[in-house]
């Protein structure tokens, strides 16, 4: 479970958020990735997860055929954006699109699968075959269904984890989804039963889109572990994500690990098949947007109910409005609103203490809560500035804080100094080691942090030998 | 960060592009690619691109009557640059096809203004649809300016820096244009003219690509001589000195009497002391471009890449023989 990123405002471009899937690219072996570029739709994808300046240096570079001096592409780099700059190289040099730090030049194979990919032509194939139509009299299916699809699977899934734990008996997940759950540690087996786990709560409130490749990380760790070969799986999900929404393709061209990917990708919701046999498949679009780095999301908020960006409404008074009939979003809203009436399309309730000590405790973050908050906000919230009301965004903060007003260190007490002047002669040399974490003078002790104690033992042990002898 | 709107309008004035120093068909290969490149940065990213024809500024894409069948899909192109490619070759062939062979409409000069314009109106009703985007128009021009045109090209900058929209301009070969510098630089956009043309896609990715953000990190090449000369309302002359009614601010060639545009008298007096300041042996042809202060680029690093500029492209250039980039469907 990668951790948390804390939700940053659209606006707040500055620093770019990496792309969670980057690290797991970057501990591939270069011979994995440079068999990955071999694919043009892969060398597509990946670029659109990377940061803006790391893609304009990949097209700065891409039609040049010469190498160019790290200097010569330094003068382009304005003072302010230099340490964008060196980050962007470093990025890519992980990545081995830049393989060699000392000559700026592209990675042969992805400069020639990406420019095959901007211009078209080439027999790799790699944007899917399509379905002709000859094979299958039915028509396809339209995309307000498979967003209907889409949609079911990945609640399914959400709402299981939501509802573990609390008596009730919501629709199971295949078993596929259940052992990726439990495998990723969002789950946990207790007593025969599998229960929510704190990195769970947290994946909850995560945007769906986050949840969506979170998931799929973990699924690449567990194909890694199942000895899948992680080329074909990687291009596999690269390529579902340039594919278009409502087009039916072909599974003839797909290795023998794709084929067997239909079924996982299935259960998550990201591809349509009519029969599980048929030979023939659509990308959802929780597919087809996996690549797109802004939110405009399969999942959000329920097709069927309110406005697609947002639902919630937050009061100074901690009511809480949430324009919903979502059985899931009422769930998620549970782990830290004490709920109050419900309506055919709204739900009330209240952020009471005792409701976000209930999430703490879960493990959900004071910070999970505010950005779960303003990323399902009301359109009619987004006017205020600030967006959620500051009274109660701070109270949030401060339940959080009072959890953590105990804090414990280990370390060593140290008493029973013979005279005033030997305690003050210690306690002044561990001053000086900066290790003391308390002291009291009218009782002649001291703690010491355990990092200290062999030094200060030492220096005990060489003054009583030198005051015996 | 909101997605980027790109508006691209393309001069295909027939007068000029009859023998250029690029074929066609080659521009049109290294814009398709160029058109992908900005859509390949980010699925939301949009695009509309524009001709500027003798007399008419059609939009090529998207297309207007976008009732055409979907092009069947291709395993080996992403469809988005598919479908763009095959839109934008399709329409252009159109138009080009439906010219009259008229010879004084062929020799009109082309609506670059009215592609501007449109351009604009473009980008404000994606404004007014809620979906934000930072919108931003380059205009590749091959023609020499014009100089009825300066007035719609000042009122479409104005409006171009109301919506906060960013310029760029690039001459792809033919004379420097006054007009369009000015353009780009009181839209805080880019200018260039090119001089190896061979290299048009390089030079366009390195300076037309990145969206304004990208432009505070690496540098994009910026003029440090802008011509600032205005048109006269009187004669649509470029003027070195003009003179401006102290009412509307309307520029003259000459003292006039009584302004033209809004009715205003001088005194008598005035004229005379106008015309007796004014330099009696007024070159015909002005002199070059002045550097202005306000030209000059702020930050020292700025300047630099503009000298290294020729450097990258020259060694595109040199090389440039198996880097041409290859667009399906572009057949002229």
């Amino acid at each position: 479970m990668p951790s948390a990123h804390p939700y940053t405002s659209a606006e707040d471009a500055k620093i770019p958020q990496r792309h969670a899937f980057l690290p797991f690219l970057q501990s591939q072996s270069q011979n994995t990735l440079t068999r990955l570029y071999q694919r043009p739709s892969s060398c597509l994808s990946l670029f659109r997860l990377l940061a803006p300046v790391e893609r304009q240096i990949i097209m700065n570079l891409l039609w040049l055929e010469s190498v160019i001096s790290p200097a010569t592409m330094l003068t382009w780099v304005l003072r302010e954006g230099r340490k964008l700059y060196d980050d962007a190289l470093a990025t890519l040099g992980y990545l081995h699109i830049l393989p060699n730090n000392d000559k700026l030049a592209l990675n042969s194979t992805f400069k020639s699968s990406f420019r095959q990919a901007l211009t078209g032509g080439g027999t790799s194939g790699s944007f899917g075959t399509p379905a002709s139509d000859k094979e299958e009299k039915k028509q396809p299916i339209d995309i307000d269904s498979l967003d209907n699809f889409a949609l079911e699977r990945w609640e399914t899934i959400l709402h299981y984890m939501v509802s573990s734990g609390t008596g009730q008996q919501p629709t199971k997940p295949s078993q596929g989804v259940l052992f990726l759950l439990q495998r990723s540690g969002l789950m946990a087996s207790s007593h025969g039963l599998l229960q929510i786990t704190s990195a769970g709560f947290q994946f909850l409130l995560h945007p769906p889109h986050d949840q969506l490749w979170d998931l799929l990380l973990q699924y690449l760790h567990l194909a890694e572990e199942r000895q899948m070969d992680l080329v074909e799986v990687l291009g596999f999900i690269f390529m579902l994500s340039t594919m278009e929404l409502g087009r039916e393709y072909s599974t003839e061209n797909l290795r023998g690990t794709q084929k067997a990917m239909l079924e996982d990708l299935r259960d998550y919701g990201l591809i349509w098949q009519r029969r599980p046999s048929s030979r023939r498949f659509s990308p959802t679009r929780l597919a087809t947007t996996l690549s797109s780095s802004s939110p405009p999301l399969p999942t959000s908020t329920g097709a069927s109910s309110g406005p697609q960006e947002g639902f919630i409404i937050l009061e100074t008074n901690y009511r809480v409005y949430a324009y919903t009939d979502n059985p899931l979003q009422t769930a998620v809203l549970n782990l830290f609103v004490s709920l109050k009436y419900r309506f055919p399309n709204l739900v009330v309730g209240s952020i009471t203490r005792e409701s976000v000590k209930k999430a703490l405790t879960n493990g959900i973050s004071a910070d999970q809560i505010i950005s779960y908050l303003i990323t399902h906000a009301h359109p009619q919230m987004r006017k205020n500035n600030p967006l959620l009301p500051v009274t109660v965004q701070d109270q949030i903060r401060l339940w959080e804080l009072e959890r953590n007003r105990l804090k414990s260190r280990e370390g060593y007490l140290y008493t029973a100094f013979a005279s005033q002047a030997d305690y003050e002669f210690v306690l002044n040399y561990a001053k000086e080691l900066d290790v003391v974490l308390w002291e009291n003078a009218a009782k002649r002790c001291f703690f010491g942090s355990l990092e200290g104690h062999a030094n200060i033992r030492g220096f005990i042990e060489r003054r009583t030998m030198g005051a015996s002898s | 960060m909101h997605p980027d709107h790109l508006a691209v309008v393309l001069d295909l004035s027939p007068a000029h592009w009859h023998r250029p120093p690029l074929p066609l068909d080659r521009f049109l290969a290294h814009i398709l690619v160029f058109l992908n490149a900005h859509i390949a940065a980010r699925p939301e990213n949009t695009l509309a691109v524009f001709a500027a024809l003798p007399g008419r500024a059609p939009l090529l894409y998207p297309d207007p009557d976008a009732a055409d069948q979907p092009p069947p899909a291709d395993p080996n192109v992403y469809p988005p640059f598919r479908r763009l490619d095959s839109i934008v070759t399709a329409r252009i062939a159109h138009e080009l096809d439906s010219l009259t062979p008229d010879e004084s409409l062929l020799t009109a000069p082309s609506a670059l203004v009215g592609a501007l314009t449109k351009a604009l109106c473009y980008i404000n009703r994606l404004n007014l649809a809620t979906s934000q985007v930072d919108p931003r128009i380059l205009v590749l021009s091959v023609s020499p300016d014009l100089s009825t045109a300066y007035i719609p090209i000042m009122n479409s900058i104005f409006s171009a820096q109301k919506l906060k929209v960013t310029i760029d301009a690039c001459q792809v070969f033919g004379p420097d244009t006054v007009f369009l510098q000015q353009a780009a630089h009181l839209t805080g956009g880019s200018y260039l003219h090119l001089t190896e043309t061979s290299a048009l896609l390089q030079y366009l990715i390195m300076s037309f690509l990145p969206p304004p953000a990208i432009r505070k990190v690496l540098a994009v090449p910026t003029q440090d001589r802008i011509d600032f000369r205005a048109a006269c309302f009187c004669h649509k002359n470029i003027v070195d000195i003009g003179f401006v009614c102290s009412v509307c601010l309307s520029i003259f060639c000459q003292p006039v009497p009584v302004c033209s545009t809004c009715r205003t008298k001088f005194p008598i007096k005035t004229l005379q002391r106008l015309n007796a300041s004014r330099p009696l042996a007024t070159p015909a042809t002005p002199s070059s471009a002045r550097p202005s202060p306000a030209a000059t680029p702020a930050q020292p690093s700025a300047e630099t890449p503009r000298h290294r500029a020729p450097l990258l492209t020259g060694e595109f250039a040199q090389n440039g023989a198996s880097s041409q980039p290859v667009t399906n469907g572009s057949k002229y």
